[in-house]
């Protein structure tokens, strides 16, 4: 309790609050615009955040990633269009019910579903986050070398649509974390006798390169020249009945439970969550055939399991250095940027700073009840008035200026470039983008830890498995790796069987 | 197509494998196992997405650009950008784009543009140049200006 009563002190300061509001109302405008989302904001937003304090740079992290995942419901429901993937969900009675008039009351519903949603994830953070912590201090090298491994081939298997192609980008990302100097043994790798290589591929400008410059080119594809009318943006305010809010209790509970449950599984992300949310309520319902045609339920379930699943996905995350999604991949970014390094032993030696992150999970998601009114929402929904066109050079200059301040070398610049066109090209062939960035950041660690363990066993490899706890760690990368293959079986058993 | 689209890759990715494994033998000790064994995985994972294409039947459309001559634009404008920055400065050669890569792109409203882009490079100099002090390549133009005063 004292941890989180120090830092909270930490967080309720001037400037940490500042970001926290300003971010949140940034993130709601970032969801709110099609072909923008939050993995891209956090990755342009972490360049600017080196000269902050970590605090002021977790906050704003926090409040665009809650933010967004709400803004993301203003075009699911005003033009079926969903801003974020996690909102896909949302259109299915969001848009049925701004057809009928309902925008302003599916837009509230959605707010209050996703504050609450958020809140219960944050509270799941705070309390589990620590006690998985705790098992970490038995942690060896062997352990953090498994554990490395474990996330990448979670990650990898449960991302995209080919298991194979998802391990494939995890080793990428390892291979590309290698560029640079040796630590342990002062060997140049793959650095071309370029000295700007010899600190390796900054991993922010790579981030930026996969995850902004690929929306940007999708975005000039579509060449939207002429952005929304008025009339498509109005909204007419219809009142709650009595008792209607209390009706959304139950379906709240039940969501919030499968999007912090998702959260915490490495690869799953807020639309899984949404999804199962939205078919767990329609089976609880008295009137199933009404979802799809602008039930509020629907809306309430799709919101609240997106929202539940962000801070349950920092799990992982924080405790065991395994992001369970892009943005814990971001979020653990952020951190290395200040010097910290993800993984186990983060908890033990900057409590304040991890247990003030998990306050700002808990103080955006209450913000979104304050900021994600109808005024905001009705604000952020004109600016889709503006013309898509207009946005692919603001963003372009954006990333640009961003890679710039981090090392002020124009290469950067084209590093990014090549980096972006090609993972706009890897995505277009469906191998997915978060292992090759989540080889970047644990691949050091895992490298480090392996070869530590190989110098106190004297190089017997069997250190890595003879530990109770390695050997666990071993088995469950084992069964993650072959659980794709089972399934592939059993699919061909089926289709055999007449 | 994505039958096609996936050898290609497979290929690509073995390439790239035995090429990361070459270099590493060139590496001493444990700093070259590491990658060698890396480069190794890469290559299989690659030759198995490249085999699973082949066995594979039925071939779906599945496009790579969507629309090529926007697509081609927005690349070009954004190469000549990065080119350019250093050169022209950063505020002259970001609002040139802020302008031109709309215009490339069809858009017609020039008054509109030119808004957005006053609007837009006045807040990225408040939050760069103002408040965060970000040194940025010099601008050309007020250096020109000078000299020829």
């Amino acid at each position: 309790m004292e941890f989180y009563t120090t830092a909270l002190g930490s967080v309720l300061t001037l400037w940490p609050l500042v970001a926290m509001i300003g971010a949140t109302l940034l993130g709601v405008f970032i969801g709110a615009l099609p072909g923008l989302n939050p993995v891209m904001a956090i990755a342009l937003l972490l360049p600017l955040t080196y000269s902050m304090d970590p605090l002021v740079a977790l906050g704003m992290v926090a409040g665009i990633y809650n933010g967004s995942m709400y803004g993301g419901a203003i075009p699911a429901i005003l033009l079926r269009i969903p801003g974020t993937p996690a909102s896909i969900a949302t259109t299915f009675d969001g848009f049925p019910m701004a057809d009928k008039g309902e925008a302003a009351k599916a837009l509230k519903i959605a707010c209050w579903s996703s504050a609450v949603g958020g809140i219960a994830s944050a509270i799941a953070l705070m309390t589990v986050g620590p006690l998985l912590a705790r098992v970490t201090l038995f942690f060896g090298p062997a352990e953090y070398f498994w554990i490395a491994v474990f996330g990448m081939a979670s990650v990898g298997v449960m991302v995209g649509s080919d298991p194979v192609k998802g391990i494939l980008a995890a080793v990428l990302g390892l291979l590309v974390g290698t560029i640079g100097i040796d630590n342990l043994s002062g060997q140049a790798r793959y650095t071309f006798d370029q000295t700007w290589l010899l600190g390796g591929l900054d991993l922010i400008v790579v981030l930026v390169g996969l995850y902004a410059l690929p929306p940007v080119l999708q975005l000039a594809e579509k060449c939207d020249l002429k952005g929304l009318s008025a009339a498509q943006l109005r909204l007419t305010n219809v009142p709650f009945r009595p008792g209607e809010i209390r009706g959304l209790v139950p379906t709240w509970l039940r969501s919030s439970g499968i999007g912090i449950g998702v959260g915490i599984l490495p690869g799953a992300g807020g639309n899984i969550a949404a999804f199962l949310s939205y078919n767990a309520a329609r089976n609880a319902s008295d009137e199933p055939e009404s979802f799809g045609r602008g039930n509020p339920q629907g809306v309430a379930a799709a919101e609240c399991g997106n929202n539940a699943d962000n801070a349950a996905s920092m799990i992982p995350a924080l405790s065991l250095g395994i992001p369970g999604n892009v943005v814990a991949a971001l979020v653990l970014s952020a951190l290395t940027i200040h010097g910290l390094q993800p993984g186990p032993q983060l908890f033990h030696q900057n409590p304040v700073l991890v247990g003030g992150f998990m306050m700002e999970m808990l103080i955006t998601s209450l913000l979104i009840f304050l900021l994600g009114g109808a005024v905001a929402t009705r604000v952020f929904a004109q600016f889709q008035r503006m013309p898509g066109v207009l946005l692919v050079p603001s963003i372009l200059i954006l990333m640009s200026v961003g890679v710039y301040v981090i090392n002020g070398r124009p290469v950067d610049l084209w590093v990014m470039l090549l980096v972006g066109i090609a993972g706009y090209f890897l995505e277009k062939v469906n191998v997915p983008l978060a292992p090759i960035i989540l080889g970047m950041i644990l691949g050091p660690m895992a490298e480090q830890s392996v070869r530590r363990a190989l110098l106190i066993s004297r190089g017997d490899a069997t250190e890595l498995l003879t530990r109770p706890l390695s050997a666990t760690l071993a088995i469950a990368t084992l069964l993650v790796l072959a659980w794709p293959i089972l399934k592939a079986l059993r699919h061909r058993r089926a289709a055999a069987e007449p | 197509m994505d039958r096609r689209q996936d050898i290609v890759t497979g290929l690509i990715f073995m390439g790239l494998g035995i090429g990361a494994a070459w270099m590493a033998a060139s590496y001493s000790g444990a700093s070259g196992l590491y990658p060698m064994v890396l480069s190794v995985i890469l290559t299989g994972l690659g030759a198995l997405v490249a085999l699973q294409a082949v066995r594979a039947g039925a071939s779906s459309e599945r496009t790579l650009v969507d629309a090529p001559a926007h697509w081609v634009t927005a690349v070009a404008a954004a190469a000549v950008y990065t080119a350019l920055i250093v050169p022209l400065g950063f505020y002259t050669a970001s609002f040139l784009l802020m302008l031109a890569l709309p215009m490339a792109l069809g858009f017609r409203r020039a008054r509109y543009a030119l808004s957005v882009a006053v609007i837009f490079m006045g807040l990225i100099f408040l939050v760069f140049t103002v408040l965060l002090e970000k040194p940025l390549p010099r601008e050309l133009l007020p250096a020109l200006v000078g000299a020829g005063g």
